[in-house]
Protein backbone atom coordinates (compact mmCIF):
# COMPACT_ATOMS: atom_id res chain seq x y z
CA UNK A 1 0.00 0.00 0.00
CA UNK A 2 1.37 3.52 -0.67
CA UNK A 3 2.21 5.70 2.29
CA UNK A 4 -0.33 8.89 0.83
CA UNK A 5 -2.70 6.36 0.55
CA UNK A 6 -2.16 5.09 4.11
CA UNK A 7 -1.71 8.37 5.63
CA UNK A 8 -4.79 9.50 3.87
CA UNK A 9 -6.85 6.54 5.63
CA UNK A 10 -5.40 7.28 9.22
CA UNK A 11 -6.51 10.75 8.20
CA UNK A 12 -9.70 9.76 7.74
CA UNK A 13 -9.62 7.61 10.90
CA UNK A 14 -8.42 10.13 13.40
CA UNK A 15 -11.32 12.42 11.78
CA UNK A 16 -13.69 9.65 12.76
CA UNK A 17 -14.11 7.46 10.27
CA UNK A 18 -14.61 3.29 11.45
CA UNK A 19 -14.99 2.07 7.98
CA UNK A 20 -11.38 3.86 6.82
CA UNK A 21 -9.69 2.05 9.66
CA UNK A 22 -11.73 -0.92 8.81
CA UNK A 23 -9.51 -0.89 5.53
CA UNK A 24 -6.00 -0.40 7.66
CA UNK A 25 -6.83 -2.99 10.01
CA UNK A 26 -7.95 -5.47 6.79
CA UNK A 27 -4.24 -4.15 4.87
CA UNK A 28 -2.51 -5.10 8.34
CA UNK A 29 -4.44 -7.86 9.97
CA UNK A 30 -2.23 -11.09 8.80
CA UNK A 31 0.73 -9.59 10.29
CA UNK A 32 -0.47 -8.34 13.49
CA UNK A 33 -2.20 -11.80 14.05
CA UNK A 34 0.97 -13.78 13.06
CA UNK A 35 2.25 -12.05 15.02
CA UNK A 36 0.35 -12.14 18.10
CA UNK A 37 -0.25 -16.18 17.63
CA UNK A 38 4.07 -16.49 17.75
CA UNK A 39 3.64 -14.80 20.83
CA UNK A 40 0.87 -17.00 22.22
CA UNK A 41 0.68 -20.37 20.66
CA UNK A 42 -3.22 -20.43 20.71
CA UNK A 43 -5.15 -18.96 17.56
CA UNK A 44 -7.72 -17.72 19.95
CA UNK A 45 -5.36 -15.80 22.13
CA UNK A 46 -4.14 -14.38 18.90
CA UNK A 47 -7.06 -13.20 17.46
CA UNK A 48 -7.68 -11.58 20.99
CA UNK A 49 -4.86 -10.23 21.55
CA UNK A 50 -4.86 -8.66 17.66
CA UNK A 51 -8.28 -7.37 18.62
CA UNK A 52 -6.83 -5.69 21.75
CA UNK A 53 -3.80 -3.98 19.54
CA UNK A 54 -6.13 -2.78 16.58
CA UNK A 55 -8.34 -1.51 19.50
CA UNK A 56 -5.53 0.49 21.17
CA UNK A 57 -3.74 1.17 18.22
CA UNK A 58 -7.06 3.53 17.39
CA UNK A 59 -7.47 5.23 20.91
CA UNK A 60 -3.79 6.09 20.21
CA UNK A 61 -3.66 7.32 16.56
CA UNK A 62 -2.91 10.65 17.22
CA UNK A 63 0.03 10.04 18.79
CA UNK A 64 1.37 8.15 15.69
CA UNK A 65 3.41 10.88 14.11
CA UNK A 66 4.47 9.43 10.68
CA UNK A 67 7.81 8.94 12.00
CA UNK A 68 7.81 5.46 10.80
CA UNK A 69 6.07 3.08 9.27
CA UNK A 70 2.35 2.40 10.36
CA UNK A 71 2.93 -1.58 10.37
CA UNK A 72 6.19 -0.59 12.88
CA UNK A 73 3.92 1.54 15.22
CA UNK A 74 1.44 -1.26 15.45
CA UNK A 75 3.81 -3.80 15.55
CA UNK A 76 4.96 -2.23 18.61
CA UNK A 77 1.66 -1.95 20.34
CA UNK A 78 0.83 -5.69 19.62
CA UNK A 79 4.17 -7.18 21.17
CA UNK A 80 3.90 -5.07 24.13
CA UNK A 81 -0.05 -6.09 24.54
CA UNK A 82 1.29 -9.58 24.02
CA UNK A 83 4.08 -8.99 27.06
CA UNK A 84 1.65 -7.59 29.26
CA UNK A 85 -0.74 -10.85 28.16
CA UNK A 86 1.55 -13.14 29.11
CA UNK A 87 2.05 -11.26 32.70
CA UNK A 88 -2.02 -11.54 33.40
CA UNK A 89 -2.02 -14.95 32.00
CA UNK A 90 0.70 -15.79 34.69
CA UNK A 91 -1.04 -14.11 37.75
CA UNK A 92 -4.59 -15.73 36.53
CA UNK A 93 -2.69 -19.62 36.25
CA UNK A 94 -1.23 -18.46 39.81
CA UNK A 95 -4.61 -17.53 41.20
CA UNK A 96 -5.99 -20.65 39.79
CA UNK A 97 -3.10 -22.86 39.65
CA UNK A 98 -5.58 -26.57 39.53
CA UNK A 99 -6.59 -25.03 36.37
CA UNK A 100 -3.19 -24.87 35.08
CA UNK A 101 -3.18 -28.17 33.24
CA UNK A 102 -6.24 -26.64 31.02
CA UNK A 103 -4.47 -23.69 30.22
CA UNK A 104 -1.65 -25.18 29.45
CA UNK A 105 -3.36 -27.46 26.95
CA UNK A 106 -5.38 -24.91 25.47
CA UNK A 107 -2.41 -22.79 24.72
CA UNK A 108 -0.58 -25.83 23.43
CA UNK A 109 -0.70 -25.24 19.44
CA UNK A 110 -2.90 -27.72 18.35
CA UNK A 111 -3.86 -28.52 14.33
CA UNK A 112 -3.70 -25.88 11.72
CA UNK A 113 -0.26 -26.03 11.06
CA UNK A 114 0.80 -26.22 7.39
CA UNK A 115 3.39 -29.02 8.27
CA UNK A 116 5.52 -30.59 10.94
CA UNK A 117 8.11 -28.12 10.93
CA UNK A 118 5.66 -25.20 11.54
CA UNK A 119 4.40 -26.62 14.48
CA UNK A 120 7.91 -27.74 15.90
CA UNK A 121 9.20 -24.39 15.51
CA UNK A 122 5.97 -22.71 17.60
CA UNK A 123 6.38 -25.69 20.32
CA UNK A 124 9.60 -24.30 20.68
CA UNK A 125 8.91 -20.53 20.79
CA UNK A 126 6.05 -20.88 23.58
CA UNK A 127 9.03 -23.43 25.85
CA UNK A 128 11.12 -19.55 25.80
CA UNK A 129 10.81 -16.85 28.58
CA UNK A 130 8.28 -14.57 27.33
CA UNK A 131 11.19 -11.38 26.85
CA UNK A 132 13.15 -14.21 24.66
CA UNK A 133 10.32 -15.01 22.97
CA UNK A 134 9.30 -11.18 22.26
CA UNK A 135 13.13 -10.64 20.83
CA UNK A 136 12.90 -13.87 18.23
CA UNK A 137 9.61 -12.80 16.73
CA UNK A 138 10.62 -9.17 16.14
CA UNK A 139 14.48 -10.01 14.98
CA UNK A 140 13.51 -13.29 12.97
CA UNK A 141 10.10 -12.96 11.94
CA UNK A 142 9.76 -8.66 11.93
CA UNK A 143 13.21 -8.39 10.83
CA UNK A 144 13.72 -5.79 12.66
CA UNK A 145 17.88 -5.02 14.07
CA UNK A 146 18.60 -5.34 17.54
CA UNK A 147 18.41 -1.99 17.59
CA UNK A 148 15.07 -1.45 16.24
CA UNK A 149 13.82 -4.31 18.61
CA UNK A 150 15.38 -2.34 21.72
CA UNK A 151 13.51 0.81 20.31
CA UNK A 152 10.00 -1.23 20.10
CA UNK A 153 10.12 -2.95 23.47
CA UNK A 154 11.81 -0.07 25.17
CA UNK A 155 15.28 -1.64 26.37
CA UNK A 156 18.83 -1.58 25.78
CA UNK A 157 20.33 -2.91 22.33
CA UNK A 158 22.55 -4.70 24.67
CA UNK A 159 19.38 -6.38 26.08
CA UNK A 160 17.51 -7.76 23.39
CA UNK A 161 21.82 -9.21 21.82
CA UNK A 162 21.35 -11.06 25.11
CA UNK A 163 17.73 -12.18 24.67
CA UNK A 164 18.32 -12.94 21.03
CA UNK A 165 21.82 -15.03 22.17
CA UNK A 166 19.78 -16.68 24.78
CA UNK A 167 16.89 -17.80 22.86
CA UNK A 168 19.16 -18.99 20.27
CA UNK A 169 20.95 -22.00 22.85
CA UNK A 170 17.99 -22.62 23.61
CA UNK A 171 15.85 -23.22 20.42
CA UNK A 172 19.32 -25.06 18.86
CA UNK A 173 18.37 -27.65 21.92
CA UNK A 174 14.98 -27.98 21.58
CA UNK A 175 14.87 -28.48 17.44
CA UNK A 176 17.96 -30.60 17.78
CA UNK A 177 16.61 -34.01 16.48
CA UNK A 178 15.27 -31.86 12.93
CA UNK A 179 15.73 -33.77 10.23
CA UNK A 180 18.74 -31.83 8.55
CA UNK A 181 16.78 -31.12 5.47
CA UNK A 182 15.11 -28.70 7.03
CA UNK A 183 17.85 -26.39 8.19
CA UNK B 1 23.19 -27.02 14.86
CA UNK B 2 24.78 -23.87 13.70
CA UNK B 3 23.04 -20.18 14.07
CA UNK B 4 22.25 -19.81 10.35
CA UNK B 5 20.69 -23.35 10.20
CA UNK B 6 18.45 -22.45 13.08
CA UNK B 7 17.57 -19.28 11.76
CA UNK B 8 16.83 -20.92 7.94
CA UNK B 9 14.35 -23.39 10.08
CA UNK B 10 12.86 -20.67 11.81
CA UNK B 11 12.37 -18.33 9.25
CA UNK B 12 10.67 -21.57 7.23
CA UNK B 13 8.29 -22.14 9.90
CA UNK B 14 4.50 -20.63 9.28
CA UNK B 15 1.83 -19.54 11.16
CA UNK B 16 -1.86 -21.59 10.86
CA UNK B 17 -3.99 -20.80 7.63
CA UNK B 18 -6.23 -18.10 9.35
CA UNK B 19 -9.83 -18.74 7.35
CA UNK B 20 -11.05 -16.22 4.40
CA UNK B 21 -14.31 -15.68 6.86
CA UNK B 22 -12.13 -14.82 9.72
CA UNK B 23 -10.14 -12.54 7.29
CA UNK B 24 -13.14 -10.60 6.41
CA UNK B 25 -15.16 -10.90 9.44
CA UNK B 26 -12.49 -9.07 11.46
CA UNK B 27 -11.92 -5.67 10.13
CA UNK B 28 -16.00 -5.58 10.31
CA UNK B 29 -15.81 -6.53 14.48
CA UNK B 30 -14.06 -4.33 14.81
CA UNK B 31 -15.49 -1.34 12.98
CA UNK B 32 -18.54 -2.23 14.50
CA UNK B 33 -16.73 -1.93 17.77
CA UNK B 34 -15.31 1.40 17.04
CA UNK B 35 -19.51 2.55 15.99
CA UNK B 36 -20.68 1.50 19.67
CA UNK B 37 -17.82 3.18 21.20
CA UNK B 38 -16.43 6.06 19.56
CA UNK B 39 -17.59 9.07 21.40
CA UNK B 40 -15.73 7.04 24.25
CA UNK B 41 -12.55 6.51 22.91
CA UNK B 42 -12.41 9.79 20.89
CA UNK B 43 -13.19 11.37 25.03
CA UNK B 44 -9.90 9.74 25.73
CA UNK B 45 -7.95 10.24 22.39
CA UNK B 46 -8.79 13.86 23.21
CA UNK B 47 -7.58 13.93 27.20
CA UNK B 48 -5.70 17.51 27.39
CA UNK B 49 -1.99 16.95 26.84
CA UNK B 50 -1.00 19.56 29.44
CA UNK B 51 -3.07 17.62 31.81
CA UNK B 52 -0.71 14.43 31.25
CA UNK B 53 2.61 16.55 31.43
CA UNK B 54 1.26 17.96 34.86
CA UNK B 55 0.57 14.40 35.93
CA UNK B 56 4.00 13.84 34.08
CA UNK B 57 5.65 15.80 36.19
CA UNK B 58 4.16 15.33 39.24
CA UNK B 59 5.20 11.55 38.77
CA UNK B 60 8.66 12.35 37.63
CA UNK B 61 8.70 14.65 41.22
CA UNK B 62 8.15 12.02 43.37
CA UNK B 63 10.16 9.24 41.96
CA UNK B 64 13.03 11.68 41.71
CA UNK B 65 12.40 12.30 45.40
CA UNK B 66 12.36 8.44 46.35
CA UNK B 67 15.86 7.61 44.29
CA UNK B 68 17.02 10.06 46.50
CA UNK B 69 15.90 8.78 49.71
CA UNK B 70 16.57 5.39 49.04
CA UNK B 71 19.30 5.52 46.80
CA UNK B 72 21.97 5.07 49.59
CA UNK B 73 20.11 2.27 51.68
CA UNK B 74 19.66 0.67 48.00
CA UNK B 75 23.46 0.97 47.13
CA UNK B 76 24.11 -0.67 50.67
CA UNK B 77 21.94 -3.29 50.68
CA UNK B 78 23.36 -5.04 47.35
CA UNK B 79 25.35 -7.29 49.35
CA UNK B 80 24.16 -8.14 52.66
CA UNK B 81 26.14 -6.83 55.78
CA UNK B 82 26.86 -10.29 57.22
CA UNK B 83 29.05 -11.27 53.70
CA UNK B 84 32.44 -10.78 55.34
CA UNK B 85 33.20 -12.86 51.80
CA UNK B 86 32.69 -9.86 49.69
CA UNK B 87 35.22 -7.37 52.34
CA UNK B 88 37.90 -6.02 49.83
CA UNK B 89 40.30 -6.35 52.67
CA UNK B 90 39.98 -9.93 53.05
CA UNK B 91 40.22 -10.31 48.82
CA UNK B 92 43.24 -8.44 48.74
CA UNK B 93 44.67 -10.18 51.32
CA UNK B 94 43.82 -13.40 50.44
CA UNK B 95 45.36 -12.51 46.82
CA UNK B 96 48.17 -11.31 47.95
CA UNK B 97 48.72 -14.68 50.28
CA UNK B 98 48.30 -16.86 46.86
CA UNK B 99 49.16 -14.71 43.96
CA UNK B 100 47.32 -15.74 40.82
CA UNK B 101 46.06 -18.75 42.90
CA UNK B 102 42.70 -17.47 44.40
CA UNK B 103 39.78 -19.08 42.54
CA UNK B 104 37.46 -18.27 45.27
CA UNK B 105 36.57 -17.49 48.44
CA UNK B 106 33.42 -19.03 49.84
CA UNK B 107 31.25 -18.44 52.15
CA UNK B 108 27.97 -21.11 53.71
CA UNK B 109 26.49 -22.95 56.51
CA UNK B 110 30.18 -24.59 56.70
CA UNK B 111 32.07 -21.32 57.20
CA UNK B 112 34.54 -19.76 55.07
CA UNK B 113 36.49 -21.42 52.59
CA UNK B 114 39.15 -20.70 50.14
CA UNK B 115 39.68 -22.68 46.65
CA UNK B 116 42.81 -22.29 45.43
CA UNK B 117 44.09 -23.24 42.24
CA UNK B 118 47.54 -25.94 42.44
CA UNK B 119 49.49 -23.43 39.96
CA UNK B 120 49.59 -19.77 39.75
CA UNK B 121 47.34 -19.56 36.93
CA UNK B 122 44.53 -17.58 37.61
CA UNK B 123 44.38 -14.48 35.63
CA UNK B 124 44.00 -10.85 37.37
CA UNK B 125 40.92 -10.06 36.79
CA UNK B 126 37.89 -7.68 38.36
CA UNK B 127 36.34 -9.82 41.52
CA UNK B 128 32.57 -10.78 41.42
CA UNK B 129 30.66 -11.35 44.22
CA UNK B 130 28.03 -13.77 43.53
CA UNK B 131 24.97 -14.70 46.24
CA UNK B 132 22.84 -18.19 45.30
CA UNK B 133 20.48 -19.45 47.25
CA UNK B 134 18.86 -22.89 46.69
CA UNK B 135 15.76 -22.59 48.74
CA UNK B 136 16.91 -22.03 52.35
CA UNK B 137 20.47 -23.15 51.34
CA UNK B 138 23.01 -19.92 50.58
CA UNK B 139 25.99 -19.39 49.30
CA UNK B 140 28.72 -16.61 49.16
CA UNK B 141 31.00 -16.09 47.23
CA UNK B 142 34.08 -13.94 45.44
CA UNK B 143 34.99 -14.99 42.55
CA UNK B 144 37.23 -14.10 39.02
CA UNK B 145 35.85 -14.13 35.46
CA UNK B 146 36.38 -17.69 33.78
CA UNK B 147 36.46 -19.46 36.62
CA UNK B 148 34.35 -22.55 37.47
CA UNK B 149 32.39 -23.19 40.68
CA UNK B 150 30.64 -25.80 42.47
CA UNK B 151 27.33 -24.46 44.14
CA UNK B 152 23.59 -25.98 44.70
CA UNK B 153 24.72 -29.04 43.26
CA UNK B 154 25.89 -27.48 39.84
CA UNK B 155 29.04 -26.30 37.98
CA UNK B 156 28.93 -22.54 36.87
CA UNK B 157 31.75 -20.72 34.95
CA UNK B 158 31.34 -17.22 36.02
CA UNK B 159 31.77 -14.66 33.08
CA UNK B 160 32.14 -11.15 33.25
CA UNK B 161 31.37 -8.68 30.57
CA UNK B 162 32.94 -5.50 29.00
CA UNK B 163 29.90 -3.58 30.69
CA UNK B 164 30.67 -5.20 34.47
CA UNK B 165 27.74 -7.46 33.67
CA UNK B 166 28.32 -11.04 35.51
CA UNK B 167 27.04 -14.02 33.34
CA UNK B 168 26.69 -17.17 35.00
CA UNK B 169 26.97 -20.62 32.82
CA UNK B 170 26.08 -23.97 33.48
CA UNK B 171 24.52 -27.17 32.15
CA UNK B 172 21.30 -26.46 33.34
CA UNK B 173 21.58 -22.93 34.26
CA UNK B 174 22.44 -19.10 31.99
CA UNK B 175 21.81 -16.33 34.02
CA UNK B 176 22.79 -12.56 33.59
CA UNK B 177 22.91 -9.60 35.99
CA UNK B 178 21.36 -7.60 33.28
CA UNK B 179 18.46 -10.19 32.39
CA UNK B 180 18.06 -11.31 36.22
CA UNK B 181 14.98 -13.28 35.65
CA UNK B 182 14.99 -16.74 34.21
CA UNK B 183 12.65 -19.96 33.78
CA UNK B 184 12.86 -23.72 34.54
CA UNK B 185 14.97 -23.06 37.68
CA UNK B 186 14.68 -22.72 41.66
CA UNK B 187 17.67 -20.66 42.58
CA UNK B 188 17.81 -17.14 43.79
CA UNK B 189 20.79 -15.52 42.31
CA UNK B 190 21.93 -12.35 42.92
CA UNK B 191 25.82 -10.53 41.66
CA UNK B 192 28.00 -7.50 41.93
CA UNK B 193 31.16 -6.54 39.60
CA UNK B 194 33.32 -5.30 43.32
CA UNK B 195 35.77 -4.11 40.13
CA UNK B 196 39.92 -4.49 40.08
CA UNK B 197 41.56 -5.39 43.73
CA UNK B 198 44.05 -3.58 44.52
CA UNK B 199 47.61 -5.12 45.79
Amino acid sequence: MAVDDESKLVESSLSGDPEAYATLVHQHQKMIRALTFRMTGSLDDAKELAQEAFLHAYQRLGSFGGGSKFSTWLCKIAINLSLDWRRRESRRDDIHSKWAADVDSENNPGDGFPDELSRRVQEALNRLPVKERAAIVLTIYEGQSHAEAAKTLGCAEATISWRVFAARQKLKRFLQDLPHEHA
Amino acid sequence: MNTPELESILKKARTPEISADSLEMFPRLIAAHLKRNDPAIRAARNFSPRLVWAFGLAACAVIAFAIGHWSGRLETGTIPATDSVASLKLIREMAAMFPNRVRAIVQDERGLNLVLSDNDDVPVSPALYVHICDGKHCSSLVTFSGQEIQVAGQKLTVLADAHGGIILEGSQLLWSSTEPIYSGNHLKIEAKNLGPIPL
